[in-house]
Formats: structure tokens, sequence, C-alpha cells
């Protein structure tokens, strides 16, 4: 393909750049894509645009949508209508055209667990048709990335979650794909390796790569440039979390810690004068309404008096999460 | 389609079926097990039948007779009674299997150039030892009857013992030599089933599966991918099975080996289709191997090799040529024992050839649509 120059060559274990951005077409762009099983619409006529070099998070719960967008958009899934361009081309007419030019993740890594290290690398490789030098650097770099030199010959099945998610990661780049697709690729990683993960997924981004990641965790969200929020098939927000905060969030968010916390937040929902009430991490947030006469000291002072002597009380700036949970509540 | 990705797919799966620690044992040992256990329980041969004699003529014919039951090593004669009217109990008791029954004044028929009756009587309660017992015991008054002429010089019209019973099928009486060709296309389709049912769920449940397909991989790369590394190891065990069959059961080889050999080629591609099918269209496992079992017991109960096709009511009969090992079947036990060839089995090979075409279509169409879902 024209379009696939041999990257410029770097010495040692750092990878040769994604080069070939020459024609600046948007990494996505998707008008009106749906798609039913029988009576279930899983994805309802969505419009995404994702400009080239974005780290673009496409969160939403489960089932809403995401790993069947996701598996349009790689070219394995036919939509019901709907139109899509990847990279400049139209995935569903021409998805070998595509396919030599993206990765893809999944949550389960798929990995040959009964091949080793060297094995799987060699595997995709080959299946991109990489050739031998470039192979080498490759090979070299991925090992180095995920932490394995010494390990090439283990069987992937034997190695802990958190260097199968890496290696993982390096064989679906293995092949320098223009675009990445990750779909909930930190699910089950304890929080440490997710870290580690996501300076992974930056590094790649910082050579130019577009990367398109789904999660659930919110949290996680933070680290995007650009953001949808897609529940029952539908987009529901989409923007920078900053836009998405502004926009998408009129009300204030109070953080409250107690040694009670269920018989609170049980306190807090039926409250009046409150929104809404959840748990957010170790701590409740109670959403009360702009205009709210509630500050912290009145908002201590009620829950003091309902019982909960040692509630500490926060106003605080609205998380993604807040504003997910908000969203999600609003389309209830 | 790109060769080297072929390469590189059947280079990946041979590598898995290597690490495979039960995979030559389920597909080359197991099956061979099998042939001989099974091939001794299908192969029951009635010998030493517990039989009694009712000898009412009491001349060297009658005792001559007698000799001939017992020197056949069919035929142990435990009691001698005098009378028919003991038979019952011993009958009824299961003491004994079968009764010989030679009426008074039998020599002096023969003697007279009369053809002279005997009663051959069989415990009916097990078909088998029925069918075969009076099977044998017929042929041993035919040879009787042969060597008495050829002694005396008699013409070959002349009238002998006449044993009221009758061999209708089977005249060799070794079920042996038509359940061993059976029993190999039978335990071939066990375990390639078995086997080939699992190798594309493995990959979907694994998540490898839909990985490979976000890659440039074609769908029917992958199909031939899959199939040859498991076509080459069912190739070696379809040599192994049919070898084991001639040479530890001793089944004697009328046929063309060429015949055989396609026969069975062409009903290994059938199985290894079938496998790849269930396994394409199931979600997990489980379901691929409830499916396996879901084919099986009707295959195993219509195709002809346990109970006869002929013996099945008219309604069914035509359902079994939905059935590949029925047809397999024919080619085999064909090719086998009667040493038919190419064209008289024509039919059959074209209706393999035919269920291989339709099974590898839809595998493909499967591999296709269900990816993707």
């Amino acid at each position: 393909m024209a379009s696939e120059t041999v990257p410029e060559e770097r010495p040692g274990a750092q990878r040769p750049s994604a080069s070939r951005r020459a024609e600046e077409t948007p990494a996505i762009s998707v008008r009106c894509l749906t798609k039913t099983f029988g009576d279930f619409t899983a994805v309802d006529g969505i419009d995404l645009d994702v400009p080239r070099g974005e780290v673009f998070g496409f969160l939403g719960p489960n089932g809403s949508g995401k790993t069947t967008t996701i598996r349009m958009l790689t070219g394995t899934l036919r939509p019901n209508s709907g139109s899509a361009l990847v990279l400049g081309e139209d995935v569903f007419g021409h998805p070998d055209r595509v396919q030599r030019r993206i990765g893809y993740m999944s949550q389960k890594f798929s990995l040959f667990e009964d091949m080793t290290v060297d094995e799987n690398l060699k595997f995709y490789a080959g299946v991109y048709d990489l050739p031998p030098e470039e192979f080498a650097a490759q090979r070299e770099y991925v090992l180095s990335m995920a932490d394995l030199v010494g390990r090439e010959n283990e069987l992937t099945r034997n190695l802990s979650v958190g260097w199968r998610q890496r290696l993982a990661l390096g064989a679906a780049t293995i092949h320098e794909p223009e675009l990445l697709f990750l779909d909930e690729p930190t699910s089950g990683v304890d929080p440490v390796a997710r870290r580690q993960f996501w300076d992974l997924l930056y590094d790649l981004a910082s050579r130019g790569v577009t990367l398109f990641v789904t999660t659930h965790y919110m949290d996680e969200a933070a680290h995007c440039n650009r953001l949808a929020f897609i529940y029952r098939g539908r987009i529901i927000a989409e923007g920078s979390p900053a836009e998405i905060r502004a926009n998408h969030m009129e009300q204030r968010i109070f953080d409250i810690t107690t040694s009670r916390a269920d018989p609170a937040l049980q306190w807090l929902e039926t409250a009046p004068g409150i929104d809404e009430a959840y748990l957010s991490g170790a701590s409740l947030h109670a959403v009360v309404p702009a205009d709210s006469p509630l500050d912290d000291g009145r908002l201590r002072s009620r829950l003091v008096a309902a019982g909960f002597d040692d509630a500490l009380v926060a106003e605080v700036d609205p998380t993604i999460e807040d504003v997910f949970v908000n969203l999600e509540s609003r389309q209830r | 389609m790109s060769l080297k990705r072929i390469r590189l797919l059947i280079w990946k799966e041979f590598i898995q079926l290597r690490r495979d620690p039960l995979l030559i044992r389920l597909l080359l040992i197991m099956p061979v097990l099998q042939l001989i256990l099974f091939g001794y329980v299908v192969a029951v041969d009635v010998r030493n039948l517990s039989t009694a004699v009712v000898d009412l003529d009491r001349t060297a014919t009658s005792r001559s007779l007698e000799s001939a039951f017992s020197g056949s090593g069919y035929f142990t004669i435990t009691q001698q009674l005098a009378s028919e009217n003991d038979l019952r109990p011993l009958l009824d008791s299961g003491v004994v299997k079968v009764a010989l029954v030679i009426p008074e004044g039998t020599q002096d028929r023969l003697a007279r150039g009369e053809a002279a009756p005997i009663g051959i009587i069989v415990d009916g309660s097990d078909s088998q030892i029925s069918a075969i017992g009076s099977g044998y015991a017929s042929q041993i008054v035919a040879q009787f009857n042969t060597d008495r002429r050829d002694a005396l010089g008699i013409q070959l019209a002349a009238p002998g013992i006449d044993a009221r019973v009758r061999v209708m099928f089977n005249p060799t009486l070794d079920p042996i030599n038509t359940m061993i060709p059976g029993l190999i296309a039978a335990i071939m389709m066990i375990s390639l089933l078995a086997i080939m049912s699992q190798a594309v769920v493995k990959e979907r449940e694994s998540g490898t599966l839909e990985q490979m397909f976000v890659t440039p991989i074609k769908a029917t790369e992958y199909l031939i991918g899959k199939l040859t590394p498991y076509a080459a190891l069912a190739t070696a065990q379809m040599l192994l099975v049919a070898a084991g069959g001639l040479f530890w059961f001793k089944v004697p080889f009328n046929g063309d080996f060429w015949v055989v050999f396609t026969g069975l080629f062409l009903f290994m591609f059938t199985c290894l289709g079938l496998g790849l099918l269930i396994s394409l269209v199931s979600r997990t496992r489980h379901q691929a191997q409830q499916a396996v079992m879901f084919i099986m017991i009707p295959t195993m109960v219509l195709s002809g090799f346990i109970f006869p096709i002929q013996s099945m009511p008219a309604i069914i009969q035509p359902l079994t040529n939905l059935i590949p090992l029925t047809w397999a079947l024919q080619v085999l036990r064909g090719a086998f024992v009667k040493g038919s060839g190419f064209e008289a089995l024509a039919v059959p090979m074209l209706a393999l050839v035919g269920f291989a075409v339709i099974i590898f279509g839809a595998a493909i169409v499967a591999t296709r649509r269900r990816i993707s879902e």
C-alpha cells in the first residue's frame, strides 16, 4: 500500500515513530451509525469525529454499545445503516484497506496462551508481513517496553496480568498502526499496572498514534483529550473533559466523609434540597441545584443534627464521574 | 488469499497442537484402543454354545453327526437326553442354548436314499446367538452331507440330512468382517468431531479469534490454516486405525487400497468439516460438545452401523441418506468385504463429496457471518 512508508530508523529500544500522517484526514468520522440485533438496538444512529493524534475516550456502562461500535469501526461487523470513514477509508466497503493500518486490543488481551512471548510476536508480525529487520527492531522495543527481556521463551499463560497486558499492547501495535482501538484494556488490572499502562498509551499518543479507548473506569476518563459518553446506544455527551464538566453540570457537588456512610447515604437520598446522592470512592457525593442556599457549614450542621457527628463536608468541582452519574440519571 | 499468511497460520496451529498434551492421546492412541476394545464387543463370535443332544437313532450316523457338532468348536455337548420332553426345562433355564434332535430311523432313511429331517432348536431369547448358532448348525449339517456323499460316491442330487434351519445372510458367519470396516469409520468420526469441534470455539473464548479478524487475515485463510494441520493428523489417524483393523482383527482385505483410501479420505473431510462447522457456530466449548453428542447419537442409530437399515420402518429409511456415515459404511463394507471398485461405489462416493462441499461451503459462510457477532 502506498501509504506504508518505511519508518525512520531510531537507535536502541526506541520505537520508530509512525511517520505516515501525511494526509490529515480525521482518524474516525462516523455518521448515523446504527446496529440492531433482532429487536435490540445496540448502537442508535451515532455521530463521531475523532481527529488524528487524539486520545479519545469512549465511555459508558456495560452493554451501552461500546464494543459494538468498535467492532464496526474495525471492520468485523457490518452496521444496519450509517457510514464510517476510518483513516479516510470506507471501513465497510474496504475493511482490508483499513485493517493493515489499525491496531486492536481487547480486554481479553487475545494472546495465544499456549505460545511463547516470542512466538506471539512472530505470529502478529507475520500477519502484517513485517520485513525481518523491522520485526527485529519492533521485537526489541516490545520486549523492553513490556519488561519481558529474558523471558521470550515463556508461555504467555504463565505471565501475570500486567505483563500479559503490556505484551498484548506490543503485539497489537507491532505493525505501528496509525489508529489503535482499545476495548476496556485495563479491566481486571490492578491500579499500579493501570497507571503504568496509561503511561505507555501516552507514549504512543506522543508519537502521533490516535487512540480510541473504551473504559468504564471514570477516573481514566481524565486521561483523555476528548470524551464521548454513550448510553443505551446513543451519545449523550461529547467534548473535552473540561467542556463536558462545564456544559453538562449546572449543579454543585458536596463531598461528604463519615464513618457511617450507608445510613448517611440513605438520609441524603431523601433529604429535602438534595437532588441526588451516591458513593464516590470512599466518600459520598451529594448533588444540589446551582441556586441552592446550602454551603459546607449548613450541610454539615444538618448532617450533625441527623446524627452524623463526624461528618466532614467540602464543596468540590464535579469530576467526570459526577457528570456521568448526573447525565445517566437524567436519561432515565 | 496470501499463501504466506496461510503458512503462518499452519505454523501457529502446529505449535499449539504440539503443546496440547491430550491431543496425541485423543487423536492417535484412543482410537486404536477403542477399535480393539469395540472390535471384540461388536464381533462376539459365538463359541462353545452349550448343547443338548437327543439321539433317538443311536446309530453310527447319528454319532458321527454329534461329533461333527462337538468337533466344530461352536457347540459343546453338555447333555445327552433320552427324550425330547427333557429338553424344555433345560432351554427354559438357559442351561443349554442349542438342542440337536436326531429322530429314530435317521440312518435307515438315509440308507434308503430319503431325506432325513433333524431338528435344531435354538434359544431365541438372544437374537445374536440364535442367528449365528443356527447358521453354524446348518453349515455343519451341510458339510456333513457333502462329506457323506463324497465318502459313498453318491450323486449330488441325493437327499441327505435335512436340517430345519436356514441362513439368510452373512454366509461366512463372521460378524467381524462387516463390523470392523464400519467401526473404523465410526471411531474416526467420534474422535475427529470431538477434536475439531473445539478448534475454533477455543479461540473464540480466548478472544484471539476476534483479534485475528481485525488483522488482514481472511476467513478462507483462517479456515485453511486451521484445517490443514488437523487434516494431516487425521490422515495419520486414519491409516493407523485402518491398519489396526486389518492386522489386529485379520479382516480379509479383498478390496483395492485406493478405493478404501479414497472412501476414508472423503469421509475424513466430511467429519473435519462437520466439526469445524460446529466449532464455528458454537459460542462456548460446552455448547460444541453438546452439539457433537446431538449429531453422534442419531448417526450411530440411523446409519446402519448398529441396526440394519433394511429393518427400519419405511418412513425412517430415507432419513438415513442424510447421514454421512451411512454412505461411508457402504463404501467401506463394499470395498473391504466385497472388493467393490470405484464404479460400483460411485453413488456413495459422490454422496460423500456432496457432503464435504455443502459442509465446507457452510463453514465459509459461518466464518464470515459469525466472527463478527
